[in-house]
């Protein structure tokens, strides 16, 4: 973890219009949460609904696709990681360190908000803190996926894009079988570990989903060091 | 020696010039191309041509099941088709936006087009033109063949139901005449027209704004996602306490709900794609201005933003 | 840590080869790296800088490898062409950033006398984003120059300065290079190289042309005959010296004097003095016409 490659990258994702984004999706389910609260709308089938639907399904991959592009893709493509290449720090430190802060703004931006949502709207059977965990953990799997996505490829937010939307949606809902590939029902999984509300039924054990978010993490983490000690910076092609 | 400027830079050209309406088809065509990655590099291809031949499975397999079980239920409605594969849509609109509106301010050409004689409006309505007919055509051509599908297996489904009319009873009837069901197509055709429009408009001005490689993607499926699932929520909720005005209301936040209210209110569609349609009555007419405001207002921003590119 | 040796190494994109065999060794001094434009030169300092691999052979620092391997970037600084730095960060903000990667001792120090060496202290409170094109020029200088290497690698830098900030900046590689480092630039403007370089390097065409002074290149082109300008008191009867001896291809009479094409140099060195001599012919200018870079450097590229 270096401390100042940290602080560059952070500088660099709080740009003002990126800092738009990324303040304005959590300010949209906060406000959709206080507006049910107001309106006496805050069942635990409602409060499932909300944290199940918009915070894990939508929140979460959205932030994390944000963030882990974020964090290293538009460096690369402009040759700026040129800079933080040439200096004699190991790459698997700088893999970590962006990972860290793409972890670190999940947390900021879809972990807190989901809790604070979930306090909001009543936090029945401790939905709250089940959902803003199981947030923290996909979340971690995410941003590993696609940190090593934007090492490997300049479309990578293309790709991240349909892995959430077709893969894990789409696909998700119609081949049973494809839920055991999903980060988003492997968070589901552990929501259900942490939560007796009846509400929420998980497709896949839990053990399975705790081994699999590990692999993806490790493995994009990773991955992610193995191709950047080999990248040849963009200009120079 | 004697010291002179000599005339022998630019060149004047007297001769005839072609036009102000070659200039923007020209802008039009080329956006158009772009779209779909004509006359770019083989990977920008890839994914507009996958899209628009996902976009004809469904009404390819909807035509075979047709021919094979021969009952018109099984028909999808037209006006539904769009709804239908929204996810498809807003992927092409999250990765082609940004193709047609943010290449030229991420690479600070637009002064370049501003000092020849293109006007901010022109440079500005060709690019919406192209991305709506790229829409209308990823939209219609499925559209169209299940129509011909259905027109086609028509005769197949009247046997079908002959046989079944032992009684001699209304059967046959249950079977839409070409006529009735050409009708619907064409209402369905308006509203891909609309459909075009609203959502070119609302993906063009996210895109304008976000001009960095990948931040242009994001923001539009954001804005896509998120307003979808906020109306999802709260108009599963007002149904659940048969709130249906609310419900229909709620529908006027999300590009997708919004054309399909104007679709069965105002274009005979015969029934709502999304879980509410707008209430009757005022409904319709509101949801038709809030397409036009959508239309018109994201026009002026984009006007704006490529104005202030140019200087 | 100051020889770069460089031997053997091609890199190739798929058909097109961009760099063909070349080994040479950078020692400490200047070097200037010269070719025309597509011969190569970028992608030389970019195996150099470990920007990619080689395709083959190899590139190394006193027999360390620098592909992958990033603790030779102690020694190595580079200003990349195009890179520019990052916009939202200030201009001392960023070189104390790039001293705390190099893992500096006091990076604040180091930063503030690098940003003193390339004269921008008046700017370093400003965004990088707000500078202009010299400006930016000079500050991916400094960021070079923050962990006082001993290999400099340099592409193209001086575009974008105006004369004297070109100025000031050839007089601090000319002292950096007095201090015993190893700086390689690269400039398509040969006035700069002959001004700045004491050792050449030719590329032309992904092809190692040449290398070393420029004049003694000259020397060693044996099948270009030297062109001399003379003038004298009497250039007729050194006219037909010349040509009676044999030494000369041509040689040509005008208002301003001799033009001799000698193609054996040594013997014409050696001769014209004679000659003028014994003719009693007093010689009044005899200059080379085509020992400047220029004509050495596009008799190399058209060949």
């Amino acid at each position: 973890m270096n401390p100042t490659i940290a602080y560059i990258t952070v500088r660099g994702m709080l740009g003002r219009k990126r800092a738009l984004l990324l303040f304005a999706l959590p300010a949209m389910l906060l406000l959709l949460v206080i507006g049910l609260k107001a309106s006496d709308n805050a069942t635990v089938s409602i409060q499932t609904a909300v944290l199940r639907q918009f915070a894990l399904s939508t929140l979460l991959p959205l932030l994390a696709l944000i963030a882990g592009t974020g964090v290293i893709g538009p460096e690369i493509d402009d040759g700026q990681i040129m800079y933080i290449m040439t200096k004699p720090i190991s790459r698997p430190v700088i893999v970590m360190t962006k990972l860290a802060v793409a972890i670190a703004l999940v947390f900021a931006f879809a972990v807190v908000p989901t809790f604070v949502a979930g306090l909001i709207l009543g936090n029945t059977e401790g939905l709250a803190f089940a959902f803003a965990f199981a947030v923290l953990i996909g979340g971690i799997a995410y941003c590993a996926l696609f940190v090593a996505l934007a090492v490997v490829s300049r479309f990578a937010v293309t790709i991240g894009l349909i892995y959430v939307l077709v893969w894990e949606v789409l696909i998700g809902n119609l081949a049973p079988g494809a839920k055991n590939l999903s980060i988003q029902q492997w968070s589901l999984s552990i929501v259900d570990r942490l939560t007796d509300a009846s509400t929420v039924e998980a497709e896949v054990s839990l053990g399975t989903a705790g081994i699999l978010l590990l692999v993806v993490t490790v493995a994009g983490a990773l991955y992610a060091s193995v191709r950047l000690r080999n990248l040849t910076i963009a200009s120079a092609e | 020696m004697s010291t002179a400027i000599h005339d022998i830079g630019y060149r004047h050209y007297d001769g005839p010039r072609l036009g102000r309406a070659y200039v923007v088809r020209s802008m039009f065509v080329y956006n158009l191309r772009a779209i779909f990655g004509i006359g770019r590099p083989a990977k920008t291809k890839i994914l507009p041509f996958l899209l628009a031949a996902f976009m004809l499975i469904p009404a390819a397999g909807d035509i075979a099941v047709l021919a094979f079980i021969k009952q018109p239920e099984a028909l999808i409605q037209y006006s539904s088709y769009p709804m239908l594969l929204s996810p498809l849509i807003a992927i092409f609109l999250a990765t082609q936006a940004p193709v047609a509106a943010s290449r030229e301010l991420r690479y600070g050409t637009v002064p370049l087009y501003f000092s020849r004689p293109v006007g901010t409006s022109d440079f500005v309505f060709a690019k919406f033109g192209a991305f709506t007919t790229a829409l209308f055509l990823l939209l219609a051509l499925p559209l169209t063949l299940l129509h011909l599908g259905f027109v086609l297996t028509r005769s197949g489904m009247v046997d079908q139901m002959k046989i079944f009319a032992t009684d001699g009873s209304g059967e046959v009837e249950k079977v839409p005449t070409i006529v009735h069901q050409t009708g619907l197509y064409l209402g369905a055709l308006v509203g891909c027209l609309l459909f075009a429009l609203v959502l070119s408009a609302f993906a063009l001005v996210i895109a304008a704004f976000t001009p960095r490689r990948g931040f242009g993607v994001a923001a539009v499926i954001a804005v896509y996602l998120i307003s979808n699932v906020m109306v999802l929520i709260v108009q599963g909720i007002a149904i659940e306490s048969s709130n249906y005005d609310v419900a229909g209301w709620a529908g006027l936040f999300t590009p997708f709900n919004l054309v399909d209210g104007v679709q069965v209110r105002l274009l005979g569609a015969p029934a709502a794609s999304t879980p509410q349609a707008p209430p009757g009555g005022t409904g319709g007419p509101v949801f038709l201005l809030a397409c036009a405001g959508v239309v018109v207002g994201s026009l002026s921003v984009l006007l704006a933003r490529f104005r202030k590119a140019g200087q | 840590m100051t020889t770069l040796r460089i031997e053997n190494v091609s890199r190739w994109y798929g058909n097109v080869v961009a760099v063909n065999g070349i080994t040479m060794n950078i020692a400490p001094g200047v070097t200037g790296l010269l070719g025309p434009n597509g011969a190569g030169k970028s992608t030389l300092i970019h195996l150099m800088g470990g920007f990619l691999a080689p395709s083959s052979g190899t590139v190394s620092l006193e027999g360390t490898a620098i592909w992958k391997n990033p603790e030779v970037y102690r020694h190595i600084g580079l200003v990349p062409e195009r890179e520019s730095a990052y916009d939202f960060l200030t201009g001392g903000q960023f070189i104390l950033a790039m001293a705390k990667l190099h893992k500096l001792s006091d990076p604040g120090a180091a930063a503030t006398k690098a940003i003193a060496m390339v004269e921008m202290d008046y700017a370093a409170g400003r965004a990088i984003g707000t500078y202009s094109k010299g400006m930016k020029q000079r500050i991916k200088m400094a960021s070079a120059l923050v962990h006082d290497p001993s290999v400099l690698l340099l592409d193209e830098p001086f575009n974008g300065m105006d004369p004297r900030q070109r100025l000031h900046l050839m007089d601090l590689i000319r002292q950096m290079a007095a201090e015993g480092r190893t700086i390689l630039f690269s400039s398509h403007i040969l006035e700069e190289v002959e001004r700045l370089a004491t050792h050449i390097e030719v590329v032309v065409a992904g092809r190692h042309a040449a290398s070393g002074d420029f004049r003694e290149i000259r020397r060693l082109m044996t099948d270009r005959p030297h062109v001399f300008a003379i003038r004298s008191t009497d250039d007729r009867v050194l006219a037909s010296a010349i040509i009676a001896d044999g030494c000369a291809s041509s040689v040509q009479l005008s208002d301003g004097g001799l033009q001799v094409e000698a193609t054996d140099f040594r013997r014409f060195t050696q001769l014209l003095p004679r000659v003028a001599k014994q003719a009693e012919v007093r010689l009044w200018e005899v200059s080379p016409s085509d020992e400047s870079l220029e004509s050495v450097f596009s008799y190399l590229v058209a060949n």
